[in-house]
């Protein structure tokens, strides 16, 4: 039942038409299920994945042989129980698991898009997800969820379909990327593009790899994920595998070496212009600006039952961010809860075992779910 | 506080509270409050909790609940959002009480508020006699320990009303369970009242 499906949707008659001006029809979006739809395709679950998350969500991942990268929170009997509810997880579109994206073949050249892919958006990833959700002939989903971008997704479905949402988990999140965020991104893509091998964005045609410039930008997102207390406590200053400092450019301390770690083991499930798409559109999204600058304009329309989350340590999407859309949505007399998970893991907790934070959204589902 | 958790209390709060109104349990602990009138009032009910494992509880309820602190998230909602804000035994727990008090009277209608009453003749005796500071079953804390900052007696509740922005519509006095409307300060009252409660709005 889990295995990856990738279904075409729309038509070059009839295309998704992107907030860039251009149009990509069809469109193809990867996804997994898990469960069962009831007979009043009433107990769907969408879940957004982030930045470098896939379909994956709760089955082993076809490259990295991993666990999904929700494994611990979504399964039969766990927090978000698959025997109880229908999970839909989408490859985003301008991903790289099968979803339409830079490395998917142009119809219209017969090669890969590179940088002839269009621009998009997050609006336009929840657009791409909402012809998904109509194939399979779902009128409400129960509850949209997702953390870190998967959250400017939950809050776009709330915003733009809010007569589709009964219930939303926006998790670490924002309405809009700070100078901070955008910088971080930035750093990110340069380092993709300094990269010699990237060759302005059309490797594969001349079977290259920006593996360094990806790594790097791995690295540099990695720290953002984590806060100074983890790290202080998972390395300090020890040093890898040795006693002394050698005086040479090698990783001599361990999170000099972990780094190279997880830099290096991304290149083989990644890809290069995948992250310059997907950072971009994160970077772009604003829901304040494109609703006549109020939030509240952008979510007039929803009556949906909301829990948001923040994590204490998290400095990429703090709870200050967090509390600006609690903030709207008590101004709009919205069902909001908000809990600030006390935990030293940064913003990566959303993904880490934390049980009180699994025990938190299963609490709000099922209680939820008794009042469809 | 354990000692305001009984049926009786939530009663004589229930019977305050008309049927389908919108209210905000400010430190609404596990939410057993706002889930008692969502049964009997049918309230549109919201809850303001610090702990996060109250939250917990509250959201395995069903209630919706925002982790914050009333001395500091009030200042988040509209004016006018609720018909009703209660406050119950956490005056005496916030850092700025004359603040708290504003701003409930200025996102609800009307506020339910109660209190331990400094000025019960237990309190007094036991200052009196024993020179220690009082430990009750409502004041169970010893002095370096508790978390109640600012303790008051019904006569300084109404003198603070009385000299800010606050009017008093009605009070009760909680262990006699004596509705009565509010007139003038009650010496009876203030000394044999364990605990106040009283329903304030705006002037």
């Amino acid at each position: 039942m889990n295995e990856n499906k990738i279904i075409e949707l729309g038509s070059n008659k009839d295309p998704l038409v992107l907030d860039c001006g251009k149009s990509i029809g069809p469109i193809k979006t990867a996804y997994t299920t898990y469960g069962e739809l009831n007979s009043s395709k009433s107990n769907a679950i969408l879940i957004c994945h982030a930045l470098t998350g896939d379909q994956y969500v709760a089955s082993e991942h076809p490259i990295t042989k991993k666990d999904g990268w929700w494994s611990l929170l979504i399964g039969p009997g766990k927090s978000i129980d698959t025997d109880k509810y229908f999970i839909i997880c989408p490859n985003v579109i301008g991903g790289c698991m099968g979803s339409s994206g830079p490395n998917e073949i142009n119809p219209e050249s017969g090669k890969e898009y590179g940088l002839d892919f269009p621009v998009i958006t997050i609006a336009d990833m929840v657009k791409a997800q909402k012809l998904l959700i109509d194939s399979l002939g779902i009128e409400k989903l129960f509850s949209v969820i997702g953390g870190s971008m998967g959250g400017m997704l939950v809050l776009e479905w709330l915003s733009k379909f809010p007569s589709y949402v009964f219930s939303a988990i926006p998790i670490a999140t924002t309405t809009s990327h700070s100078a901070q965020n955008i910088a971080l991104n930035e750093l990110a893509r340069q380092a993709i593009m300094a990269d010699p091998e990237w060759k302005s964005g059309s490797y594969n045609d001349q079977n290259t790899k920006p593996i360094k410039g990806l790594s790097v930008a791995r690295m540099a997102a990695h720290i953002s994920y984590l806060s100074e207390q983890s790290l202080h406590e998972k390395f300090g200053r020890n040093l890898q595998d040795k006693n002394n400092i050698e005086f040479s450019f090698d990783a001599d301390f361990q999170v000099e070496s972990y780094l190279r770690h997880q830099g290096f083991k991304f290149v083989d499930r990644f890809d290069a212009n995948s992250y310059l798409y997907i950072t971009r559109a994160m970077d772009y999204f604003d829901l304040k600006s494109s609703n006549n600058g109020s939030l509240l304009e952008a979510f007039k329309n929803t009556n949906a039952h909301i829990l948001c989350a923040s994590f204490t340590s998290d400095w990429l999407y703090p709870t200050s961010e967090n509390k600006v859309i609690i903030k709207a949505f008590n101004a709009l007399g919205l069902n909001v809860s908000f809990v600030e998970i006390d935990t030293d893991n940064g913003h990566d907790s959303f993904l880490l075992n934390e049980p009180e934070f699994f025990e938190t959204i299963k609490g709000f589902l099922d209680a939820t779910y008794k009042k469809l | 506080m354990s000692l305001f958790n009984t049926d009786k209390d939530f009663n004589v709060i229930s019977n305050m509270i008309p049927a389908r109104s919108s209210v905000i349990d400010v430190g609404c602990g596990d939410g057993s409050l706002l889930k008692y009138l969502d049964k009997n009032k049918n309230i549109n009910g919201r809850g303001l909790e610090i702990d996060q494992d109250k939250i917990r509880e509250c959201l395995a309820k069903g209630i919706s609940v925002i982790q914050g602190d009333a001395d500091i998230d009030l200042a988040d909602y509209p004016d006018k959002s609720f018909d009703y804000s209660i406050l119950t035994y956490t005056l005496q727990a916030t850092k700025r009480p004359k603040k708290v008090l504003e701003e409930l009277v200025r996102i609800s209608n009307k506020a339910i508020v109660s209190f331990p009453n400094f000025g019960y003749w237990k309190i007094r005796m036991h200052l009196l006699i024993n020179g220690t500071m009082p430990i009750s079953n409502e004041l169970s804390y010893s002095w370096y320990e508790t978390p109640n900052l600012h303790f008051c007696t019904i006569f300084d509740f109404i003198d603070l009303c009385e000299k800010t922005n606050i009017k008093i519509e009605n009070k009760v006095n909680l262990k006699r369970h004596l509705i009565q409307d509010y007139k003038q300060k009650s010496w009876v009252d203030n000394c044999f009242s364990e605990s106040g409660m009283f329903l304030i709005s705006k002037k």
